[in-house]
């Protein structure tokens, strides 16, 4: 199975730079997922790795062998697209067996006439009428086999789409955004499957998503990426706990993190408008103003007057098992009447916390829980990113 | 859902009114050939077929190589086809997927083509086929015809590629599949509606063409039909019964070719109207 190596790769469309200097590699057996919002480069990388999208800068290797100009042939990978991109005029079975096929195609096979006997003759050849039925049976398309792809489900075609780039047996799987076709049910479903997939078959998978839960969920390492740029590489732990800067912070996490600039005065914190708190936990040496982050299941939600944090019900969001609770900053000046979320601070809490909308509470925290980023250029100043970008982006 | 019988009743009545009106020529091309000449010519023409004439018609035509000419004719619709399919596929494909300088200009061009009467290009081109040695050569002929139902035949399939998702190439790609193959095995099956639609405008062009026959063949045993049809027109004498007699005969295969791919037509029309 091979080692990916990423050098400084750079893609540029004319003038536009889509990627920028990636540095990172892809550890044999891994399931990395590159995470990022649409038209930050994680689909280009994807099909640069495959060979479908020339390389404009950089080192792309290959168990150290520069791969820049291989063919796709050459890099023996199988990609799932977005849209399955199945054979529409071919039956399921021929969908799976076709790349056994075209690997035993001859230069003499495209006669025409040639061509549809010899497909039709591999086709029926033991061993590749045994793969097919084998990658059938391991997802369950075996009833499916004779159908064509308009006659299936989003789902049963992923799963053909799926067994397509399975029954070749490559060292690597790369996925482009395979779920986001499928609805919310399905895709929790697929996501599991993915997973035990990954696990089965102990090969390289690089998966592409703008999904943070996919993300968290299915991958061993993730790579935030955000305008070309790295963000952060990490566990999908590390990730969460320890962000980069304040766009991992608000890109990974639902609700995501809550980022107060605030105003530094020994032990007193001083937010945007009339809201102040005491903080006991210290605070980035030296700094008189920087971003204060914390995550919505870490605030407690208190009774008015009992929290560090006076603040009013704005917004509830009962999830069932938990809810997640909107809170405007200020105790009696807090207005909850407008419908702007911008300003909100989120507390996830499980259960039902009681508290009606326009209600007057308290929130707390432990001092440990606090992330702090510096205030001009958003970066993590506690903790030390593992990759960052040379220009970061700061979306505070 | 109940069906309205009148609602019913008057759509068949429109189909039999346009069939009627569609099917009309060819009946009277079969009348006609069935009568006899005199009668044409006065205003006592029966209309219905005397089916009694049949030998009188089929003496006249066995006086004109008329096999040699239907089996020109196909030479030539078939070599029309084939061609403007081959190259209007690569043409369209490479139109369609790659991005080249000057790819707008070929496009501009291959309308330009369409836009030019081919009673313009008659004589260059007769220059043309002097110096290449293609006069009163069936093959020449072809060749002129491709030059204008290429055109038609790569916009069509042009068109039916653009609405191909990328992806599945790409997929064929990463399958392995080479170019030429992905073509065949992906892309045309795809198309097929799309070109059976070019076929049957390949094969039209070339099944009627008239004036480059008539100018560039001489030899009466190298006439298409279209020629040896009008080659009934006399100066004093034009036995009307023969020409719809052949005519007839020149439009069966035309008939029969449309049938054949007609039903992929329909198919293509239809495919895509339900959401996949």
């Amino acid at each position: 199975m091979p080692k990916i190596d990423f050098k400084g790769i750079t893609k540029s469309f004319g003038p536009t730079t889509v990627i920028r200097r990636f540095n990172a590699s892809v550890e044999d057996g891994e399931f990395l997922v590159l995470l990022g919002p649409s038209g930050c480069g994680k689909s280009t990388l994807l099909r640069m790795i495959a060979g479908l999208t020339d390389i404009s800068g950089g080192e792309l290797l290959f168990d150290g062998a520069l791969a820049n100009d291989w063919t796709p042939k050459q890099r023996g990978v199988a990609f799932v697209f977005q849209s399955y991109a199945l054979y529409p005029h071919m039956t399921v079975r021929a969908n799976i067996a076709f790349p056994l096929v075209m690997d035993r195609f001859r230069k003499w096979h495209h006669i025409p006439f040639v061509n549809m006997v010899q497909r039709w003759k591999v086709m029926r050849q033991p061993e590749v009428a045994d793969a097919v039925e084998r990658i059938a049976e391991q997802l369950e398309l075996t009833p499916l086999l004779d159908r064509r792809p308009a006659s299936l489900s989003g789902g049963q075609r992923q799963r053909v789409a799926l067994g397509r780039s399975l029954v070749r047996d490559p060292s690597l799987y790369l996925l482009d955004e395979p779920l986001s076709n499928l609805d919310a049910k399905l895709r929790t479903q697929m996501r599991s499957e993915i997973t035990t997939l990954h696990q089965k078959v102990k090969r390289t998978f690089v998966y592409v998503t703008h999904d943070q839960v996919e993300a968290m969920t299915m991958a061993t390492r993730i790579v935030v990426m955000n305008q070309g740029y790295i963000q952060q590489i990490g566990t999908p732990d590390e990730i969460y706990d320890t962000p980069a800067n304040t766009f991992v912070a608000r890109f990974v996490g639902a609700p995501p993190m809550n980022l107060l600039p605030v105003k530094v005065a020994g032990q007193t914190l001083h937010a945007e408008g009339d809201s102040h708190w005491q903080h006991d936990g210290g605070a980035p040496k030296g700094a008189t103003s920087a971003i204060f982050g914390i995550r919505p299941e870490k605030l407690r939600l208190t009774a008015p007057g009992a929290g560090r944090l006076p603040a009013r019900v704005a917004v509830i969001e009962r999830l069932g098992a938990e809810t997640v609770l909107g809170c405007r900053l200020g105790a009696e000046a807090a207005d909850v009447s407008g419908i702007s979320t911008e300003d909100l601070v989120f507390v996830r809490t499980p259960g039902h916390p009681g508290f009606a909308h326009g209600e007057a509470c308290g929130l707390d925290y432990d001092a440990g829980d606090v992330v702090w980023f510096d205030k001009s250029s958003g970066q993590n100043v506690a903790a030390t990113p593992v990759v960052s970008t040379p220009e970061p982006a700061f979306e505070g | 859902m109940k069906r309205n019988p009148l609602l019913s009743l008057s759509r068949g009545l429109l189909i039999v009114i346009l069939a009627t009106f569609a099917g009309f020529p060819v009946y009277w091309m079969a009348s006609t050939a069935l009568n006899v000449n005199s009668q044409l010519f006065n205003t006592g023409q029966v209309p219905w077929p005397q089916l009694g004439n049949l030998p009188e018609l089929l003496s006249e035509l066995a006086q004109v190589p008329i096999l040699r000419w239907l089996m020109n004719t196909g030479l030539i619709a078939a070599g029309t086809t084939v061609f403007s399919l081959t190259l209007g596929s690569v043409l369209g494909y490479a139109l369609s997927r790659f991005r080249f300088q000057g790819r707008g200009a070929i496009g501009f061009l291959l309308f330009m083509t369409q836009v030019i009467p081919e009673a313009l290009i008659v004589v260059p081109l007769y220059a043309i086929f002097i110096t290449l040695g293609l006069l009163n050569n069936l093959w020449g002929l072809v060749l002129a015809n491709v030059g204008f139902s290429l055109p038609v035949a790569a916009f069509i399939l042009k068109g039916a590629m653009d609405a191909i998702p990328y992806e599945v190439e790409e997929s064929a790609i990463i399958d392995n599949c080479p170019r030429l193959g992905i073509l065949s095995f992906v892309i045309f099956p795809l198309i097929a509606p799309s070109l059976a639609a070019a076929a049957v405008i390949s094969f039209f062009a070339g099944w009627n063409e008239f004036l480059f026959a008539a100018t560039f063949l001489m030899d009466r045993e190298l006439w298409p039909t279209s020629v040896g049809l009008a080659s009934f027109i006399g100066q004093y004498e034009t036995p009307l019964s023969a020409v719809m007699g052949a005519a007839l005969v020149f439009s069966i295969p035309a008939v029969a070719f449309f049938l054949l791919v007609q039903r992929k037509i329909v198919a293509g029309l239809t495919s895509g109207a339900v959401k996949g």
